[in-house]
């Protein structure tokens, strides 16, 4: 599959939700763990070897598992192989769960299913739209019907 | 650059709801020369959230490409051949030349512009959270609805303060560089600060979160039995607000029971 590699890399050197040098394993056997510079850029995951400016890889994080692990460590895996994990060790327990809560929060898939939910309740408490005034009511984006189970 | 690619072929194959979905001739790709010519080739796009996919066909078993549409603009474009329905995704990336699209008809090409300016991450974000704010406002309106009834005088609520971003959420493309969310939740907590007196009475675990940029009602907040405290605990201060403004007035009065 192409992609964008160039627009990706750009994308890697914005500004992230978080950032830190953590401990990451990847998911083959036997690999080995490695300190990586870890950045939180909207629904990716990049990982930079510490001393260079272009990241080694980038993870998607749509429909991942953030599971926590032994000790301070939690491991990132995807919905069509469960038990290939990305590894990663933090230096604390708050940074463990600042990091989780962080990832937990950032798949475009959980912004839509906060927006369509908001919508919802503001519809519940005013009975009105609230996409109504921006014009946007009727995009596909914000519809409660693209939402499965 | 690595990237997790089975899991994003994956995803891109899964149910997750498809933003926009349509054949578009393409002209993209390796091997294509810098300068699009010819008619391009005719594949199945797929959008969803800030991906753009491509298939072989509508069957595909397996994506050809994928677009990240972070940092960019889409605009309408001249395609090489008299091909009307042009349009690009232009990046700011240096050395990134536009992704040149067409579709096969002047609604297919509007509606494609429409979805895909408004495919970022910003721009989502900056929607949930105009939501979010709006739902925290009318939640407190209807809560001084509820307390007007038994107050005497009734604290005049402060208009709001003028809201510059809705301007921006018709028009996806423009706010993807301007949308900060720590500016965001800036906005949202002065403006509540200057509400007046009936501000202070909101005062409890439930306002405290919502003014940090949680919200008890938000889909974050599985645990029903933390909303259940949130809420009780509020009924709690506020209950107990009202029996001393009971007692106050009638001195004399037998105690209320208690909860």
């Amino acid at each position: 599959m192409r992609y964008n590699e160039k627009e990706l890399q750009a994308l890697s050197r914005q500004p992230a939700e978080m950032a830190a040098e953590l401990g990451m394993r990847g998911p083959k056997k036997g690999s080995v763990l490695k300190r990586r510079l870890v950045k939180l850029v909207v629904n990716f995951l990049f990982y930079f070897r510490t001393d260079e400016a272009e990241p080694v890889g980038a993870l998607l994080l749509e429909r991942c598992r953030v599971i926590r692990e032994e000790p301070s460590a939690f491991s990132i895996s995807f919905i069509e192989d469960p038990e290939r994990k990305y590894h990663f060790e933090c230096s604390s327990e708050e940074q463990c769960q600042e990091w989780m809560e962080a990832l937990r929060r950032a798949s475009y898939e959980f912004m839509r299913r906060s927006l369509v939910f908001y919508r919802n309740e503001i519809r519940k408490v005013t009975g009105k739209d609230p996409l109504e005034q921006f014009g946007i009511s009727e995009e596909a984006r914000f519809q409660l019907s693209g939402l499965q189970a | 650059m690595k990237l997790n690619e089975r899991s994003v072929a994956h995803y891109a194959l899964s149910d997750s709801p498809a933003d926009h979905t349509g054949f578009l001739r393409t002209w993209g790709g390796p091997g294509t020369p810098s300068t699009p010519s010819g008619t391009g080739r005719r594949c199945w796009f797929v959008l969803k959230g800030n991906l753009l996919f491509s298939f072989e066909s509508r069957e595909g078993r397996a994506p050809l490409s994928l677009v990240v549409l972070e940092g960019c603009t889409v605009e309408l474009a001249e395609a090489p051949v008299p091909e009307e329905f042009a349009f690009a995704i232009c990046f700011d990336a240096p050395g990134v030349r536009p992704h040149l699209l067409a579709a096969e008809g002047p609604a297919a090409q509007e509606a494609w512009v429409k979805a895909l300016s408004r495919a970022s991450f910003g721009y989502m974000r900056l929607v949930v959270r105009e939501l979010e704010s709006q739902l925290q406002d009318a939640r407190q309106s209807l809560a001084l609805q509820r307390r007007s009834s038994w107050k005497s005088v009734a604290s005049p609520c402060k208009p709001q303060a003028p809201n510059h971003r809705s301007a921006g959420l018709e028009n996806g493309h423009s706010l993807s560089k301007d949308s900060s969310p720590v500016g965001l939740v800036e906005e949202a907590g002065s403006r509540s600060s200057g509400r007046g007196l009936a501000e202070w009475e909101l005062q409890g675990p439930a306002s405290l979160l919502l003014g940090r940029g949680q919200s008890p009602v938000s889909p974050e907040t599985s645990c029903f039995s933390t909303l259940h405290d949130w809420y009780g605990q509020e009924i709690v201060e506020l209950r107990q607000c009202w029996q001393q403004r009971a007692q106050r007035s009638q001195p004399k009065c037998e105690e209320q029971d208690k909860p």
